[in-house]
């Protein structure tokens, strides 16, 4: 009973792996999530820091032009933390369109560091083994769900894939 | 890994300690008309915050935090108080699982 009922691998626990791995499957070109109302309110968000930094430099250029020898230091900060801003985004587009093309990020050697076991748990349980009981089974795949179910929970709220 | 942890912890300290110094003596200060201290710790946390952003990012980076938790971890040098509150959590909800998965591989039950 329980073996049949998770024999077809973890059709009901959602992908694991692999480039579909968020929440719609892929419909047109990659590009495409970023015209979702999430990815656009992140673009606004940006767009309205930046300007807001670049404005905030030049408030306090004026001000040390003014006389205020302490805005020098605040005058170069921001549009450094506007530069900063800007880098942040374009390596979280770049980051995204990796995923979303099934590729692994690989900033320097983050990949080799995780342990073997964490990606190959649902192919181990998948196809339970014959010398293994249905109970020992069942309870593998409940442990595979719950680490599909996590992996995909933390999606937004954490790590990344 | 330890080593990008271990440099986003004292950075996270260090700008946390300033940025009270800062906002609880610093700006009382001010206000009673003593701007010399504000000013030197204003610029001294401006500097130390630049360092903090690399720490974090690059922590937050290997650790391939998605969106919203990198951007927590970066404001989080600018609000009094919130870099400990940060830290804390960064460290028990990503750092720990991610060292404690480094040291021993996942594995299935078997018999």
């Amino acid at each position: 009973m329980l073996r049949q009922r998770y024999s077809h691998g973890m059709d009901d626990a959602g992908p694991a792996q692999g480039p579909a791995q968020g929440t719609a499957p892929a419909a047109g070109p990659v590009w495409r999530f970023l015209i979702r109302p999430r990815w656009v309110g992140w673009h606004l968000l940006m767009v309205v820091s930046f300007l807001g930094m670049l404005w905030l430099g030049d408030w306090q250029l004026h001000r040390a032009l003014g006389g205020n020898g302490l805005s020098w230091a605040y005058t170069f900060e921001w549009p450094l933390f506007a530069c900063f801003a800007v880098v942040f985004w374009a390596k979280t587009i770049r980051d995204e369109f990796r995923v979303k093309r099934g590729q692994a990020i690989v900033p320097d050697h983050g990949q080799e560091e995780l342990p073997l076991g964490v990606g190959s748990v649902q192919a181990g349980t998948a196809a339970p083994k014959e010398d293994e009981d249905a109970e020992l089974s069942a309870y593998n795949d409940y442990l595979a769900r719950l680490n599909a179910e996590v992996k995909r929970h933390g999606r937004w709220h954490g790590l990344r894939s | 890994m330890k080593a990008a942890v271990l440099r986003y912890r004292v950075m996270a300290y260090v700008t946390g300690v300033v940025l009270i110094v800062l906002c609880f003596v610093g700006i009382p200060l001010q206000i009673a008309g003593k701007p010399a201290v504000a000013n030197d710790v204003g610029v001294l946390h401006g500097i130390l915050y630049i360092i903090y952003l690399v720490c974090a990012w690059i922590l937050a980076r290997k650790l391939k935090l998605a969106t919203k938790p990198t951007v927590i971890m970066l404001l989080a040098g600018t609000i009094p108080i919130m870099t400990f509150i940060v830290e804390r959590w960064v460290t028990r909800r990503f750092i720990n699982p991610a060292l404690a998965a480094q040291a021993e591989p996942a594995e299935t039950v078997s018999r």
